[in-house]
């Protein structure tokens, strides 16, 4: 399930990131649906534990092509056009946490998900600054709202969405992997 | 749920334009407004009229984008536009630091206290809040057609022709394919769960337990589809994908009108650029048939 070979870039790679960003995309739609709670622009969006999990499963390729094509999917399927730089910060989130692949033994162990998540929580810290930093010049935002108005919310919101529901993925997942037996 | 791609084949100038031009286009006049940071009206005010002219061109029905419009206009006119008046920031200095006569002050306090900041609302502040959302606009009104004009099945081809390696553009090509399958098998959990009792649209309690509520949901079809994902790379692999260069079935052919379109971008952006950089023109500044309007 998982060759340790973080830079690599193979049929495994092109395969989970299609599928990482079709259920990104999906997700992130579908959970538009559901009521959950929102203060301000505070919003939770379930799919981000989605992406997290693909890249600490299958690397960082993984995750930036599951958060890039998915962002764009879901705008797409929106009808909110394209806007690649919060396309690319969901790319970066995905990278980030991706990075913690070689890193995990055993997806059921607390340790192991302890770095997950807190390599998730480092690449939604560094996605979402990307995108609201950028913001800032494409959309001429000062610092200020680019900072507390953008980058805030999406942080905390993602964070708690990573912390509960990653480790949920990652149980189900370890389950699944030792059934397959790859 | 139902994913249904908003695009529909319409016979219009901007749908027979070549996908890859209109990206590169668009990408053109984002960086001409940005790199050189253009804030002067007489450039920002033709670029808008000349994408506004583009998105009429679509010929894209309201009824399609009402929605997305509402979204765009929230967050253009009330947090972007009200924000430049109040504060005046998100752009160049000069619009907080040239004097500007005031229109009124906004007393933001706690009621009955002093609590709080008297904010001026100046000519520039107002003036450059028109800007701001007028850039805005022009650059997203280029991006918001393109999810109702541009054929979900040839993004994978555009990328490839525009240098994308083999495999990212069949990433791209494969999310597209896999996107409707996934989103039937999460009407289908959905049904499955339901049929449990699983009340969907009374989530209840806290942020962690309603987020923990949509575990049953969110499992069953993430892990399905890590199964599928082995069953698709051993076909692939039998395909011996990766070894060669692909072909693509779709052809994408530049017309004359792409190459018109493509010199049209770049001479907006390097013009831009040399209006800034050569010529010193594209600063903020309020013209004076504004500040006539309110002092007389």
């Amino acid at each position: 399930m998982n060759d340790k070979s973080t830079w690599e870039f193979g049929t495994r790679q092109v395969v989970y990131g299609a599928i990482g960003a079709a259920l990104y995309g999906v997700l992130s739609l579908a959970t538009n649906y559901f009521p959950l709670p929102a203060a301000g622009n505070v919003t939770f969006r379930p799919a981000v534990a989605v992406l997290i999990f693909f890249g600490a499963a299958y690397g960082p390729w993984v995750g930036l092509l599951a958060g890039f094509i998915g962002n764009t999917l879901g705008d797409a399927a929106m009808g909110w056009g394209f806007y690649w730089n919060w396309s690319l910060g969901n790319g970066l989130m995905g990278l980030v946490a991706g990075l913690v692949m070689p890193l995990i033994k055993d997806f059921k162990a607390r340790g192991d998900i302890l770095k997950a998540i807190g390599y998730g929580v480092a690449g939604v810290a560094v996605g979402m600054l990307f995108a609201s930093v950028t913001e800032k010049f494409i959309g001429g935002l000062d610092w200020n709202t680019a900072l507390v108005g953008y980058f805030t919310p999406a942080f905390i919101g993602n964070t708690v969405v990573v912390a509960i529901l990653l480790p949920v993925l990652m149980i189900a997942f370890a389950a699944v992997a030792s059934r397959r037996g790859r | 749920m139902l994913v249904t791609w908003k695009y529909r084949i319409r016979d219009t100038f901007i749908q027979r334009l070549d996908p890859r031009t209109r990206l590169i286009y668009m990408l053109c006049i984002i960086f001409a407004i940005t790199l050189p940071d253009i804030w002067d009206y007489r450039i920002i005010l033709p670029l808008f009229l000349i994408s506004l002219t583009l998105y009429f061109l679509a010929r894209i029905e309201w009824k399609d984008v009402k929605r997305a419009w509402l979204f765009i206009g929230v967050f253009v006119f009330f947090i972007v536009g009200l924000n430049g008046v109040l504060s005046g920031r998100g752009g160049p200095d000069s619009v907080t630091n040239i004097p500007s006569p005031v229109l009124f002050i906004l007393p933001l306090k706690i009621p009955f206290t002093e609590i709080g900041w008297d904010i001026p609302l100046t000519i520039a502040k107002l003036w450059f809040s028109m800007v701001q959302i007028t850039r805005m606009l022009t650059m997203a009104i280029l991006a918001f057609p393109i999810p109702y004009t541009m054929d979900p099945n040839i993004y994978g081809t555009a990328f490839k022709r525009m240098g994308s390696s083999d495999k990212i553009s069949f990433t791209m090509d494969l999310a597209f394919r896999f996107l409707p399958t996934l989103a039937r098998d999460f009407s289908i959990t959905m049904d499955a769960q339901r049929a449990r009792g699983y009340e969907m649209d009374k989530l209840r309690g806290g942020i962690a337990a309603r987020l923990r509520r949509l575990a049953p949901l969110i499992i069953p079809v993430v892990m399905q589809s890590t199964v599928t994902g082995e069953e698709v790379i051993d076909a692939m692999d039998l395909r011996a994908f990766g070894t060669t260069p692909r072909t693509w079935l779709k052809e994408l052919h530049y017309q004359p009108r792409d190459y018109m379109m493509l010199a049209f971008g770049v001479s907006i952006l390097i013009g831009c650029c040399v209006l800034k950089w050569g010529l010193g023109i594209g600063e903020f500044f309020v013209p004076d048939f504004f500040t006539i309007l309110f002092v007389k």
